[in-house]
């Protein structure tokens, strides 16, 4: 395929066709179909409790689908394992944080460096060749990732040492460092404030293009959603309920009745 | 002979039933394995045995004095052992490290004070056997099966029926929404483990009469985590159902393979059952929230 | 007395290598192994049938003796990690497994069953096992700094986490059980041709729950810790010479106050380094002058 016709027909990255998840008798997800394309920042909203979550764990395969395929690049990866969907280019952070805890910051970044990196078992228990130097670089490496978010003064401090802000960056450092194509970022702007979040906003901007990704995203601020996501997609319990580009949303009346409640046109129009 | 090897079997799990609820029970609620229990089954059998032969106590007597003093020491295990642990919401791995602690100082202790000696109930009726058209099946046997059942069916009855038990199963599928309801989680935790220790009890004082009392009868304590696993950790039926069918196949295997393959048998049993079911017969749902 | 001195600190060495192995299993992977002994026993079984019988050289001896115990770790490891499972259903696994090998052990002849196996040639002398310690306590050291250690780390701090991050958690736990039983073997083949007389009984609980509890008071994620820990609990009751028996209840009531008091134990997550001694006595001197 030339790059002219790449150029042509934008690639989709990402497609959820159909997809049911299923806990016993609860739907989390029903029916999920989207695409991302190339370089696109998709959002993904809706009220709490909409399913949006389970889409990143049905995505990265840390549950299994019911029903619908997910194809990443044209391939499914409904079925495969999390870390071999990873290992294919598709990252995220978690809503809840987890970082490895009692790690330092440094080494919470080594271990997704280490995701690509190669020497063997047997070399590196006897400090064969260049262990010493592939261990150099992925220090290196890991404290490119960290300059990145701003964290590489912070590299020796314990990872629940820091401030929860902090904590976030490095959960996206550490994203970034599995050198994903596809990156899901599940709320990172929770906890913070307006101005925070929108700071947060540009850094998400500024590595995103930096690192040549697509970007799907969680987020209940809404001004950070509306200033990052060409395209929005909205979820409630566990349903669609609108597609679209940031104007289309905002002004769709069933968003609104999602978010605000049946009395919102009173509440607009005293 | 089919039978009667199966009799015999269903007589042995129903104290493996006994032993795996009550340690599945305590699983339920605190989500970690409480390897201190085979310990208090051992002790259930000590006390059994002083209050009926140094005491002279007759065997309904001594079977209840077992039940309370085992309750009393389950207790006391969760105050001193896991209570500190719990206050500082500690990971279940270091509640197991806590359990494995525990169970390691009081059957040593056992050993170094009262000694390795073996002690026999004396022979109530355990040489005494009911005959049914050429079955033969030991009082004792019935008896135990009798009383194991009657106890789990009790037990049922309680975290059915009443609202202490209802609060029980409700602190199993979440503590702390439980706790926000007002419930005294402490006592709850407490009463628990005061169960689990009187199931200890009666299934201890059994099998001290079936076999012989000494320290380490941790070898058929043992099974009781075993059928638990085989039932699905937390799981109550699953407890029963894991405990009779290990009993029922443990028997057929001893009766018509060799006893000595017996413990080997249950191993791979549970190796096997795993790789089919990571969760058991009846575990709950062990998707890892994210 | 240089005797003496040379023999406790031969068996502390021997500890430390099966120690160090299960440092690398537990602590850093999270998962516990209820019935390590087994490991010890089969590299021990190992290397004294193969000098015993077929004449063996020592060492090809050894190396077999951690390759078959690597073996056996990979046979159990593949089904009851493969599937997952939650670390009390592993624990449980690994119990049973201990027990299978023991009774094993009592019934085969090749192992003249419970009598066991006397008049092996003694081999292991203290240079042999200063070497072979020092060896395995640098290999450790690099596998757990290395990017496989990493891995296993990531595992035990949120296994969620670490897959997402590309980890597989199977293999991950897969290579340090693996890792671990080797060193379990080698240390059991030592042990053979240090006693010269081994029988199924000298690899109960006792030899697991002594490594175990170097593991946890040494501290988890550390190597040094464990090694120092392992040679204290063998050193100094020996040097005190106190009764077997009291050591493990001490053992077992020190893992309960450990996991109340310091669960992190002696050097959790860290090790020991030059700059770390240098700075505890800064810390000290400091201490003492205000």
């Amino acid at each position: 395929m030339n790059s002219l016709a790449m150029a042509g027909k934008p690639t989709e990255v990402l497609e959820l066709r159909g997809v049911t998840k299923r806990f016993g008798g609860i739907t989390a997800c029903k029916d999920l179909t989207f695409h991302i394309r190339e370089g696109q920042i998709m959002g993904l909203i809706g009220p709490n409790g909409a399913g949006k979550t389970t889409a990143f764990n049905l995505i990265t395969g840390v549950y299994g689908v019911t029903e619908g395929s997910i194809i990443y690049n044209d391939q499914i990866i409904n079925g495969k394992r999390p870390d071999q969907i990873v290992r294919i280019g598709i990252a995220r952070t978690f809503q809840n944080i987890r970082l490895f805890k009692n790690l330092s910051v440094l080494d919470n970044v080594c271990i997704a460096v280490d995701c690509h990196e190669t020497y063997l078992l047997g070399a590196a228990c006897l400090r064969l060749g260049n262990v010493r130097k592939r261990e150099k670089a992925i220090q290196e490496q890991a404290m490119e990732y960290l300059a990145a978010v701003g964290l590489e003064d912070r590299a020796s401090v314990r990872a629940n040492s820091m401030p929860y802000g902090y904590q976030r960056k490095l959960e996206i450092a550490r994203a970034l460092a599995l050198k994903p194509k596809l990156l899901l970022l599940d709320e990172p702007a929770a906890g913070m404030n307006p101005e925070e979040s929108l700071e947060l906003a540009k850094l998400i901007r500024i590595l995103h293009e930096r690192f040549r990704l697509t970007t799907l995203l969680i987020e209940h601020h809404m001004d950070v959603v509306m200033s990052l996501c060409e395209k929005i997609y909205v979820m409630n319990f566990g349903v669609k309920l609108a597609e679209g580009s940031a104007e289309e949303i905002q002004s769709d009346p069933e968003v609104l009745r999602a978010y605000l409640g049946e009395g919102y046109k009173r509440a607009e129009h005293p | 002979m089919f039978t009667q090897t199966l009799l015999t079997g269903l007589a042995i799990g129903g104290i493996y039933a006994l032993m795996a609820v009550g340690y599945s029970l305590v699983f339920s609620i605190l989500n970690f394995s409480n390897f201190a229990y085979g310990s208090i089954i051992m002790l259930g059998a000590y006390i059994g045995y002083y209050a009926m032969v140094r005491m002279g106590m007759p065997i309904g007597l001594a079977i209840a004095v077992s039940i309370v003093g085992s309750g009393l020491l389950c207790w006391l295990n969760e105050r001193l052992a896991y209570a500190p642990l719990r206050k500082r919401k500690a990971s279940s791995l270091f509640f197991m490290i806590s359990a494995m602690g525990t169970s390691i100082f009081l059957e040593n202790l056992v050993y170094a004070t009262i000694g390795a000696r073996f002690y026999n109930f004396p022979e109530l009726f355990a040489k005494s056997n009911l005959e049914f058209r050429g079955i033969s099946i030991g009082v004792l046997d019935v008896f135990a099966m009798v009383f194991s059942f009657v106890a789990i069916y009790g037990l049922n009855l309680f975290l059915q029926k009443s609202r202490t038990g209802i609060a029980i199963r409700a602190a199993s599928y979440d503590i702390e929404v439980c706790s926000l309801n007002g419930v005294n989680i402490a006592a709850l935790i407490g009463l628990v483990f005061g169960l689990a220790g009187a199931l200890a009890g009666i299934s201890g004082m059994f099998l001290g009469m079936k076999y012989i009392v000494y320290p380490t009868m941790g070898w058929i304590t043992n099974k009781a985590y075993i059928a638990a696993v085989i039932g699905g950790l937390g799981s109550l039926p699953g407890a029963v159902v894991g405990g009779v069918l290990l009993g029922v196949l443990e028997t057929f295997v001893s009766a018509y393979v060799s006893s000595v393959v017996r413990d080997v048998f249950s191993f791979s049993l549970l190796v096997l059952l795993l790789m089919v079911m990571p969760t058991g017969l009846f575990g709950r749902f062990l998707e890892e929230k994210v | 007395m240089t005797q003496y001195l040379s023999g406790i600190l031969s068996l502390g060495l021997i500890y430390v290598i099966a120690t160090v192995g299960l440092a690398v299993f537990t602590g850093f992977t999270g998962l516990f192994s209820l019935g390590h002994a087994a490991f010890f026993a089969i590299g021990a079984y190992t290397a004294a049938i193969l000098t015993y019988f077929y004449g063996v050289n020592f060492y090809l001896a050894l190396a077999a003796a951690g390759v078959m115990s690597g073996l056996v770790g990979f046979l159990i490891g593949y089904p009851t990690l493969k599937a997952k499972l939650r670390t009390d259903y592993f624990a449980i696994a690994t119990l049973g497994f201990g027990e299978a090998t023991r009774v094993l052990l009592e019934n085969l002849s090749i192992t003249q069953g419970a009598r066991g196996l006397p008049g092996i040639t003694n081999y292991t002398t203290l240079p042999v096992i200063i070497v072979i310690a020092a060896l395995v306590i640098w290999v450790a050291w690099n596998f757990v700094h290395s990017r496989h250690g990493r891995a296993a780390i990531a595992i035990r701090e949120d296994f969620v986490a670490a897959e997402m991050m590309g980890v597989n958690i199977f293999i991950g736990r897969l290579r340090s059980l693996i890792f671990s039983a080797a060193c379990g073997g080698i240390a059991g083949g030592l042990f053979a041709h240090y006693f010269c007389f081994i029988q199924p009984s000298m690899f109960t609980a006792y030899m697991s729950t002594q490594l175990t509890a170097a593991v946890v008071a040494g501290g988890m994620g550390s190597i040094s810790g464990p090694v120092m820990a392992a040679l204290i609990f063998i050193g100094v009751p020996e040097l005190l010479r106190v009764a077997n028996i009291w050591r493990l209840v001490a053992y077992g009531l020190l893992l309960v106050l450990i996991m109340i008091f310091r669960p992190q134990g002696l050097l959790g997550y860290r090790e020991i380094s030059l700059s770390g001694i240098r700075d505890f006595f800064a810390r000290f001197r400091k201490g003492a002058r205000s």
